[in-house]
């Protein structure tokens, strides 16, 4: 594969697979380390599914939860809040520190291309976000709830979600110039749409679940309901905003995104 | 010193520049923020193999030029050749990055990463890397390899900063401030380094407030003030302070007036200060006069301003505008 050069060293040119490969392991790496962030990425969705299942784990199908029970409800919203964590939340406070503390410069003058970065950084979510969905799928069986057929349906919807979602976080860590500021900003936008958007709870006004169907969290949870919950395939419209979402989000990332600290 | 460091291989193809001898180029370089001139005129260059030193005050445009150098920052005027590239250019600053490596001020590294999995993430980006535990040797953390980085002091998270620095086995490399924050005898080890890096022919340009690490390690020094260069040349001849004024300082004599001395000198508290051009003639006049009178001069020295006095003098808040002061090479 290689020629040794006099100084016994190897040129090689590395794939684009084995590029992304490469920048996901080390993320990976690093992600893994951080007690942190595993913990809040699977402590906590698996101690939120178990709190719900101890205060509703009798409530059977009821037209609150919208025709399912009170668990296969929550499977879903606690999924898409964890995908949630770690493509938007997690990303922009991690990009937003790293640009800060001049990593992201550093990776800027080797030769790694940008889109190999970030492609890296989406690969990664997609894997967290997988492991953290079979995780909360696993203890909603344990409640009751049954295994979801449509795995296509899911892992369609999990990818686009994740990559919508990376695209608005690296958009919302583009627009914080301070790092310091990031986990506010980021939280900020979120926890009301959250609840607004019924992961926390089922919206029964309908003019507010017309307004948040439009936003991007209530789409994702129905997308995720779907399958995971009413064995039913891909929801193309709900899917069809999140895109939209996604391609907003990928915008203003592409146009304001900054890897140096300073502005110029 | 570094024996496990590998001659570098003359580059494959050489590109067509105009002086091939020349890794930089600068010619009238200029770049504002808004309504500051950070830079305003600056030319210099870098030869191939050379140490250079950017020396300057804080605000005297240092970091603005190594960063438009480093293809970081759009500049607003002048030309710029980096081996032969302009790093203005998108599609030769892709080239560049393979051929540079560079070691910024703030320490970015990340934290839960050991030492070998920060270089080797950082070795897969370029196509011919340096081997991770040579470079792991050369910057002196043999033994540290499996520690973490948020284990590492401060000193040592620099070291690492300078191995992701040389893993790309760079044919230029650029040190901005490349020993703040090192014990000396880690700046000595890095200073060796350097020097060993320019003996296997790597070129290189650092930044630096330390006049003895410029001393030290640079074969030439390019002085800043206000965005423009006041002053180039090798570090002993820096502002002609190999040639201009030598200083005689000795303690005055009690019983003797300052007027009576037979050159015109500064006098504080009893102690003489004489700037001359010619100290060899203005010395015999003085002890000759000393002996005369059958006194001793005490505390009697001559020197020559050190670069930090060259330093000072050319920086200072009036800088000379207008011609730039240079010394002959």
């Amino acid at each position: 594969m290689t020629t040794a050069t006099l100084t016994g060293r190897r040129p090689r040119r590395r794939n684009r697979l084995g590029l992304v490969i490469h920048q996901v392991r080390y993320e990976q790496l690093s992600f893994w380390r951080n007690p942190q962030s595993a913990i809040f990425t699977f402590v906590f969705p698996v101690l939120f599914v178990a709190i719900m299942g101890a205060l509703f784990g009798g409530v059977g199908k009821s037209s609150y939860f919208g025709g399912l029970s009170a668990l296969q409800y929550y499977v879903p919203t606690i999924a898409a809040l964890c995908v949630l964590g770690s493509c938007y939340g997690q990303l922009a406070v991690a990009l937003a520190a790293r640009r800060q503390n001049g990593i992201l410069k550093r990776i800027r003058a080797t030769p790694l291309p940008a889109w190999a970065y970030f492609v890296g950084l989406l690969a990664h979510c997609v894997l967290v976000s997988l492991a953290d969905i079979a995780l909360i799928v696993g203890v909603g069986r344990l409640y009751g709830v049954p295994f979801p057929s449509h795995w296509p349906a899911i892992a369609l919807t999990l990818v686009l979600g994740a990559a919508s979602f990376c695209a608005l976080g690296v958009a919302v860590a583009s627009v914080i110039s301070n790092a310091e500021a990031a986990p506010a900003v980021a939280q900020l936008v979120l926890f009301p749409l959250l609840f607004l958007s019924g992961t926390y709870m089922p919206i029964h006004s309908s003019l507010l679940n017309q307004v948040t169907g439009w936003l991007p969290v209530r789409p994702f949870n129905e997308a995720l309901t779907g399958p995971l919950a009413r064995h039913t395939g891909a929801d193309w419209r709900h899917l069809a905003v999140l895109a939209a979402w996604g391609v907003i989000g990928a915008l203003v990332a592409v146009r304001r995104f900054r890897w140096d600290p300073r502005p110029e | 010193m570094h024996p496990e460091l590998t001659q570098r291989a003359a580059p494959a193809a050489v590109t067509a520049t105009q002086d091939k001898s020349a890794a930089i180029t600068v010619a009238g370089l200029r770049k504002s923020y808004g309504s500051v001139q950070a830079v305003r005129d600056v030319s210099f260059c870098v030869r191939s193999g050379e140490i250079v030193a950017l020396l300057g005050p804080n605000g005297a445009g240092k970091t603005t030029a190594l960063e438009i150098l480093e293809g970081f920052r759009a500049r607003d005027g002048g030309a710029v050749a980096v081996l032969g590239r302009d790093p203005g250019d998108k599609a030769a600053v892709r080239e560049l990055r393979e051929r540079t490596g560079l070691v910024l001020q703030d320490i970015a590294v990340e934290p839960y990463l050991t030492v070998r999995e920060t270089i080797a993430r950082q070795a897969g980006y370029y196509q011919a890397p340096r081997a991770v535990s040579e470079v792991i040797g050369l910057v002196g953390l043999a033994g540290l390899e499996r520690r973490k980085v948020r284990a590492l002091s401060g000193g040592q998270k620099r070291r690492l900063d300078l191995a992701l620095g040389l893993i790309g086995d760079p044919e230029l490399l650029y040190l901005d401030e490349p020993t703040t924050g090192f014990d000396p005898a880690a700046r000595r080890g890095a200073w060796d380094l350097v020097r060993a890096l320019r003996a296997a022919g790597t070129t290189i340009l650092l930044t630096t407030h330390d006049m003895a690490e410029a001393q030290a390690l640079a074969d030439r020094v390019v002085l800043l003030s206000n965005g423009a260069v006041v002053a180039e040349g090798a570090p002993a001849g820096l502002g002609g302070r190999d040639t201009e004024t030598a200083r005689i300082t000795f303690t005055l004599p009690p019983g003797f007036p300052a007027a009576g001395l037979p050159v015109p000198t500064d006098v504080h508290n009893g102690a003489v200060v004489i700037e001359t051009a010619s100290p060899t003639e203005e010395l015999h006049r003085l002890t000759s006069w000393a002996i005369q009178r059958g006194i001793t001069l005490s505390g009697l020295t001559v020197d020559r301003p050190s670069l930090e006095d060259v330093y000072l003098r050319l920086t200072r808040d009036g800088a000379p505008s207008g011609a730039p002061e240079r010394s002959p090479r």
